[in-house]
């Protein structure tokens, strides 16, 4: 177990949660699941994670605030965000704010693949 | 002078008397024909100075602002004495003059050398100066009895009038006061004019008549002005015709016929084409009057409102294109909560669909996993339908006022509503509305949203048509068990195979609105259990109309109306003006 990159989904939608661990697991990782901002930070994980996949709208704390407040805290970990509210402006906003990724759902699981990849690559 | 008339024979008294009778008339003829009121006054001058020997006369007029004198006529005087009165004040111890003036009296000073009430006035020294001796100074009297001035007599010899000369001097004293009134009446009504001329260009605003049994019409400058016409040239119909944008032409024509006919007051708006292919927009109203034999006579004004109408489309221009801002807003928001509803399960199925084919690519294959996954994409495809089931309850309204409805009426009201829009389009309305209409049951508002979007319809297909009049026709009639009400244009019409596609929802052939608007007014008329749809013209445009059942025929509370899209977009009447 050691040996695999932990990958940690922050969605306050439970599909998502149910069904994005069980692909990311498919495809090598281990995973954490948490329904808010609030959850993962407060977990014992945050330290341990090698990438965030973040969606952006919550109720409570949003993506983009969880991922100032790693900031503040020093946590650098890799952050892909996911939205189902997208349209083509968010993804260069999202980039410019450092995300690794910005992807909007429903996405692929080419994309989501290759998102974590260039996460990965540039921590 | 005493015994001059002592000497007189009857003769000479008939002489004198037709003398001056003929010395009158010449005057009053002169004041008639509109001769300056210094030629009549020198006349007037002239005349007395022939009938009384070696005597000179003065008229000077009162500026009572002042007081002052000023010269009216002197003809004999020289100017270093009338210049002397010029200006001169009105006061008592000035002159016999001014003695006349505030006393309103006559006054006779038979020698002013000898008589010692002038001997320490200037006016003495200037008087003998010029070899005066007496002066016989007599107030002019308007008709309300205010004093308008002095006529004065100067002999070089003392004396006083005689009774004849007395007579001749009230008689020439009365029509000088005829003369200067008169002046000062055309003076006040020159003044009045030119107030009136400067109100009427600083305005815009020319005035204008019209007998319509003659055909006569008199314009004011200002109105010739509007009209870039010369204002020599007489005034006709046909003239006006010539200046008449011909897209207004047919309802200018209407209006004209109207106007011929029923005799009332009337008011619209049309524009002007000028010869620099400039366009003047100028709005009519007129009030109708009668002459004694019962005729018609218009009088009425015309304003060039071009300026205020530029603003007022420009204006209208803005706010459509902020209408349509709202409603892209609003679809753009619409849209955007759909999107999110549905893109969360899809993400769902897409990501559980993934998992799945490698669970069971795996070697060995994860039947268990691939098996659960499944049905996971299964519950987020229905879940995304339920989004969908929500989204077309959020858009139906469960119940519909059921009235009943006149159509006639409904119609009337709408066309009330848009008289201004109508006008604005030069659309010649024709309404032709059953008298004898059966009512039908349903939502009066939503009825009149469709007959509005009909009638705007309209209305901008026939915006690009400028070689014909923009007639449109609006009929209701009634079959055994439907009612029918039909809006006919003279548009660009539509093709005979694309009609029905018209009716899609987001079809449109214009540049702006989405094209709702028809798909959803369909939509209104079937909820009644109606039929809408379109045909092409025999001749240009196309017809729209929408038949609904008869009251009577129809059953209403058993089956309550169901399903509009009120709520779809900005509201219906946004939503509705956007096919």
């Amino acid at each position: 177990m050691s040996t695999r990159s932990l990958v940690s989904v922050v969605d306050d939608d439970e599909s998502v949660r149910e069904s994005l661990p069980d692909l990311l697991k498919e495809f090598g990782f281990a995973v954490r699941a948490f329904s808010s901002a609030e959850e993962f930070l407060e977990s014992e994980y945050v330290s341990t994670t090698r990438c965030l996949i973040l969606d952006i709208a919550m109720p409570g704390m949003s993506g983009p605030e969880l991922q100032r407040e790693l900031r503040l805290r020093e946590y650098d970990m890799p952050i892909v965000f996911i939205t189902a509210n997208g349209d083509a402006t968010v993804r260069p906003r999202m980039i410019a704010q450092g995300a690794a990724e910005c992807l909007l759902k429903p996405f692929s699981e080419a994309a989501l693949l290759q998102a974590l990849n260039t996460a990965l690559a540039s921590n | 002078m005493e015994n001059e008339r002592g000497g007189m024979s009857a003769i000479a008294d008939r002489e004198w008397a037709e003398t001056q009778l003929a010395g009158e008339n010449r005057l009053l003829e002169m004041i008639a024909c509109g001769r300056s009121l210094n030629d009549v006054l020198e006349a007037l001058c002239s005349f007395v100075e022939d009938v009384i020997p070696k005597c000179d006369c003065g008229v000077y007029l009162i500026n009572w602002s002042g007081p002052t004198f000023h010269l009216g006529a002197a003809p004999s005087l020289p100017e270093s004495y009338t210049s002397e009165i010029e200006g001169l004040p009105v006061r008592c111890e000035t002159a016999p003059c001014g003695i006349a003036a505030l006393s309103r009296r006559q006054v006779i000073a038979a020698d002013l050398e000898t008589d010692p009430l002038w001997q320490a006035t200037a006016y003495r020294a200037l008087v003998l100066a010029h070899g005066l001796r007496s002066v016989w100074s007599t107030p002019i009297y308007s008709l309300s009895g205010r004093v308008l001035g002095t006529f004065c007599v100067y002999q070089r010899i003392p004396g006083s009038p005689s009774p004849r000369l007395q007579e001749l001097i009230a008689q020439v004293t009365h029509i000088a006061s005829i003369a200067i009134e008169r002046a000062l009446g055309e003076d006040d009504l020159r003044r009045s004019e030119a107030f009136l001329a400067e109100g009427e260009r600083l305005s815009l605003t020319g005035t204008f008549s019209w007998r319509v049994a003659t055909g006569e019409i008199m314009w004011s400058e200002q109105s010739y002005r509007t009209h870039e016409i010369d204002p020599a040239t007489p005034v006709t119909l046909e003239l006006i015709g010539t200046r008449v944008h011909p897209d207004d032409a047919p309802s200018f024509k209407a209006q004209l016929e109207r106007a011929t006919h029923d005799g009332h007051d009337f008011e619209f708006e049309c524009r002007l084409l000028m010869h620099d292919r400039s366009v003047k927009y100028v709005r009519i109203v007129a009030h109708a009057t009668r002459d004694r034999n019962g005729q018609t006579e218009y009088l009425g004004a015309i304003q060039d409102v071009t300026e205020r109408r530029l603003s007022e489309n420009a204006l209208g221009k803005l706010r459509s294109e902020l209408a349509h801002v709202a409603r892209a807003t609003s679809l753009g928001a619409l849209t955007a909560s759909i999107a999110h509803e549905v893109n969360q399960p899809l993400s769902g199925i897409i990501t559980n669909a993934s998992t799945c084919l490698r669970m069971l690519a795996a070697d060995p294959p994860n039947v268990e996993g691939a098996l659960e996954t499944a049905r996971r994409t299964i519950r987020d495809g229905e879940r995304a339908s339920q989004v969908i089931t929500r989204l077309r309850a959020l858009f139906e309204k469960k119940t519909i006022t059921a009235e009943a409805v006149d159509l006639n009426e409904a119609m009337r009201e709408v066309i009330a509503l848009s008289s201004d829009e109508l006008q604005r389009s030069r659309v010649v309305l024709r309404p032709k509305l059953s008298d004898d209409l059966a009512p039908v049951s349903g939502d009066r508002v939503q009825l009149q949203q469709v007959i509005l979007n009909l009638l705007r319809n309209a209305v901008e297909a026939m915006g690009d048509i400028h070689d014909r009049p923009r007639l449109l026709t609006i009929r209701t009639e009634q079959d055994d068990d439907v009612v029918r009400v039909s809006v006919q244009d003279a548009g660009t019409g539509i093709e005979r195979e694309g009609a029905d596609r018209l009716f899609n929802a987001f079809y449109t052939t214009k540049s702006s609105g989405m094209g709702i608007g028809l798909s959803i007014s369909r939509s209104i008329i079937e909820n009644h259990r109606g039929r809408l749809w379109a045909t092409p013209n025999e001749g240009p445009g196309a017809t729209f109309s929408f038949s609904i059942p008869r009251e009577a025929a129809r059953v209403t509370s058993e089956q309550p109306l169901n399903g509009n899209r009120r709520s779809l977009v900005a509201g219906p009447a946004h939503a509705l003006r956007s096919s």
